[in-house]
């Protein structure tokens, strides 16, 4: 399947309520991790000034390379902020149907209203999430007793309905986490985040460190628990076929800055910062014989990113006002049809043009920004 | 049946392998030491009285023939062997004619009773404090924890003499060397008991406590930085829940481990603290036998603990599936 062809029947598959609400948004957020070691400060701005806005009921993706800030804003998303984690500017609210909820602000009692019940989490690397001295049933008590009056006979109860209607061995409820494959490790995880059907769900790489047979089934289940409540999921991977498989929304992410959001189809057909071109292009594409190219050079640390553009180094588009200035996110004049969020570009340089095969890397001489 | 066969079986196999070839090298070692007890036990004997030179060689054929070192080296130890399956240890060579038996049996209950409640006192409260601890970095555990590293490092007699002299001399309330009056379980006897034994335990408590204590404040530490307790922690588990199942929990191996170790090390006593505060245990038994030379008497003590010690690694061996579901009998 291709990413396109993917792409369209993943829009099929979960349609958005048009004017749904927001059910996460953040503002100006700056979240940097802030270590100090022998007198030494050290700050890396591991995501800088970023606004993004997701509507309740869609899947929401965040791509970007590894180490361009994806965990750490899904982590702030979350409100998990622990040292050297540094929220140092903006906000994150939640809004569900009670008024809106500072998720930066999260006391230990909101944390047990809101966390499993509202907003819920799938970790990285499901290996290790799950307590290895412990029976999975035990822990799937453990978890729905912190939010809610249970016994222990109610727990597990739920968790074997639960299993069943998400197709999944009830078995696995008597056995240890190194009993079971890699796969069924992270199902149960998925299981376990999402057992108190939480309205907005955060995955961070869940389907990473899988293969790809097993990436299929995990792909489908998260499907299958989003559409059970209408819930949002916010997808964090650096696979863009998984973001054409499963989502709606699309944000890219590069050095910290979010650079261009559109729907799915649009950011794997029309993408208009040179990044994301460069993201999709290096996708293998049914029929397409032609060398896969990578981006050349690698991210900029982030505790020292360039100046202006952060790309600019690598792009084989920049000019002058690239290395000065900082290229504001904005939307794309007349595009749309005035209902959904619009699609957003920071770029000075973008290009209007439907994807093309091997189309961006005869732009120019790639510079090496080792 | 696989089960015994390989797992179980091999292990006992080591088991009594390691116990033949320590009580071999025991039997071997004070036969190579320079001090010999017949030549000790004649100069008790002589030390007032001058005897005929044929009397002196009557003598020592006879203590030869009563401590049993007649014949070659290999005849004594298949005898030796024999009769311990017999469950005889001899006769003791300082304590003529005691036999080993009643002198290791009166010391017995008087250092098991010490030590298990100190080592397994150490072990619940260590492990406790040291979990709390790690959970719970602050300015007081930082105290704790000071505390524990000052104390853990100074050689545990030196407690036992700070002690000592606080309590028996500066503040005589406790007395300097044990004193046992009365029939076991009669009421004086368990308040001279409790006097007497109070010292020795807060020693060895303390010394106990302190390395408990750094061992699960590290290893709980480490256990708190793993990604199933963040997981938990970021689902807002109750603290009591993270700290019970998912913190002290996963560290119970290497605990159990040391705790099984501990527990087999009891039977060798311990040598300086029985000694500083004069109380009637094994170790302060072993240290008269090795002023002694009385071989027999090592000989029982260090047979026990090579006993104890390879019992606990075997018992320790097989729970090891009881404590972590990952070890699997094989």
């Amino acid at each position: 399947m291709s990413p396109e062809t993917a792409a369209s029947a993943g829009m099929e598959q979960a349609r958005v309520n048009e004017e749904a609400r927001n059910v996460v948004e953040a503002e100006g957020l700056k979240a940097w991790y802030i270590t100090q070691a022998y007198g030494v400060e050290r700050t890396v701005k591991a995501v800088d000034d970023l606004t993004l806005a997701i509507r309740e009921g869609e899947i929401y993706g965040i791509a970007g390379e590894s180490g361009c800030g994806k965990s750490t804003l899904l982590k702030a998303l979350l409100g998990e902020i622990v040292s050297p984690l540094t929220i140092v500017g903006g906000k994150v609210e939640y809004d569900f149907d009670a008024g809106k909820i500072d998720a930066l602000k999260q006391t230990e009692e909101d944390r047990e209203a809101i966390r499993w019940r509202r907003v819920s989490y799938i970790p990285q690397g499901s290996m290790h999430v799950l307590n290895p001295v412990r029976r999975i049933r035990d822990t799937f008590h453990d978890f729905i007793a912190a939010h809610q009056e249970t016994t222990r006979e109610q727990s597990i109860e739920m968790a074997r309905n639960y299993l069943q209607e998400l197709g999944l061995r009830e078995g696995v409820l008597g056995n240890y986490p190194h009993q079971l494959s890699g796969g069924m490790r992270q199902r149960v995880t998925i299981a376990l985040a999402t057992i108190l059907t939480p309205r907005l769900i955060f995955a961070d790489e869940p389907t990473t460190a899988l293969d790809v047979v097993v990436q299929r089934g995990v792909i489908e289940l998260l499907k299958e628990v989003q559409k059970r409540e209408n819930s949002t999921l916010v997808l964090v991977t650096h696979d863009m076929g998984v973001h054409a498989n499963l989502t709606n929304r699309v944000a890219v992410l590069y050095a910290g800055n979010l650079v261009e959001e559109a729907d799915t189809s649009t950011i794997f057909r029309r993408p208009r910062h040179p990044y994301t071109r460069y993201l999709i292009e290096s996708l293998p594409r049914m029929g397409d014989r032609s060398e896969r190219v990578g981006i050349p050079g690698r991210p900029p640390a982030l505790d020292n990113p360039p100046d202006g553009c952060r790309f600019h180094p690598r792009c084989p588009l920049a000019t002058d006002i690239c290395r000065q200035e900082v290229p504001p996110l904005l939307p794309v004049e007349g595009i749309g049809n005035g209902t959904g969020p619009p699609h957003r570009v920071a770029c000075f340089h973008q290009v209007d043009a439907p994807l093309e095969a091997g189309e961006i890397e005869h732009a120019a001489e790639m510079p090496h920004a080792d | 049946m696989t089960l015994l066969q390989q797992f179980i079986l091999p292990r006992l196999l080591q088991w009594v392998i390691v116990i033949v070839v320590g009580i071999t090298i025991t039997f071997l070692i004070p036969r190579l030491s320079p001090v010999n007890p017949i030549q000790q036990a004649l100069g008790r004997l002589t030390q007032f009285a001058t005897l005929e030179p044929e009397a002196v060689l009557q003598l020592r054929e006879q203590l030869m023939a009563n401590y049993g070192l007649e014949g070659s080296i290999v005849e004594q130890y298949f005898r030796f062997w024999g009769n311990l399956l017999g469950g005889d240890l001899g006769p003791s060579f300082g304590a003529f004619p005691q036999r080993v038996n009643d002198m290791i049996g009166r010391a017995l209950p008087y250092t098991v009773a010490l030590l298990t409640f100190t080592t397994i006192m150490g072990w619940i409260i260590g492990i406790i404090v040291g979990t709390l601890a790690a959970y719970y970095p602050g300015r007081l555990t930082n105290l704790v924890a000071g505390v524990m590293i000052v104390v853990y490092p100074v050689p545990y007699f030196i407690i036992a003499f700070i002690f000592l002299m606080a309590f028996t001399y500066y503040i005589p309330f406790f007395p300097l060397i044990g004193v046992f009056r009365g029939e076991p379980f009669e009421a004086e006897f368990i308040a001279t008991y409790l006097h007497s034994t109070f010292l020795p335990a807060v020693t060895l408590l303390i010394t106990g406590l302190s390395f408990r204590f750094i061992m699960a404040r590290a290893l709980g530490t480490a256990e708190l930085s793993s990604d199933h307790v963040q997981y938990a922690t970021m689902a807002g588990l109750p603290d009591r829940r993270l700290m019970t199942s998912y913190v002290a929990r996963n560290t119970m191996l290497p605990q159990v481990t040391d705790l099984g170790l501990s527990m087999g090390s009891i039977f060798s006593g311990t040598l300086i603290t029985e000694a500083v505060f004069g109380y009637p245990g094994l170790g302060d038994l072993l240290l008269q036998a090795i002023y002694q030379a009385d071989y027999n008497v090592v000989m029982g003590i260090t047979l026990l603990s090579i006993v104890g010690i390879a019992t606990a690694s075997l018992i320790v061996d097989l729970s090891y599936p009881l404590v972590d579901p990952r070890v699997r009998y094989r």
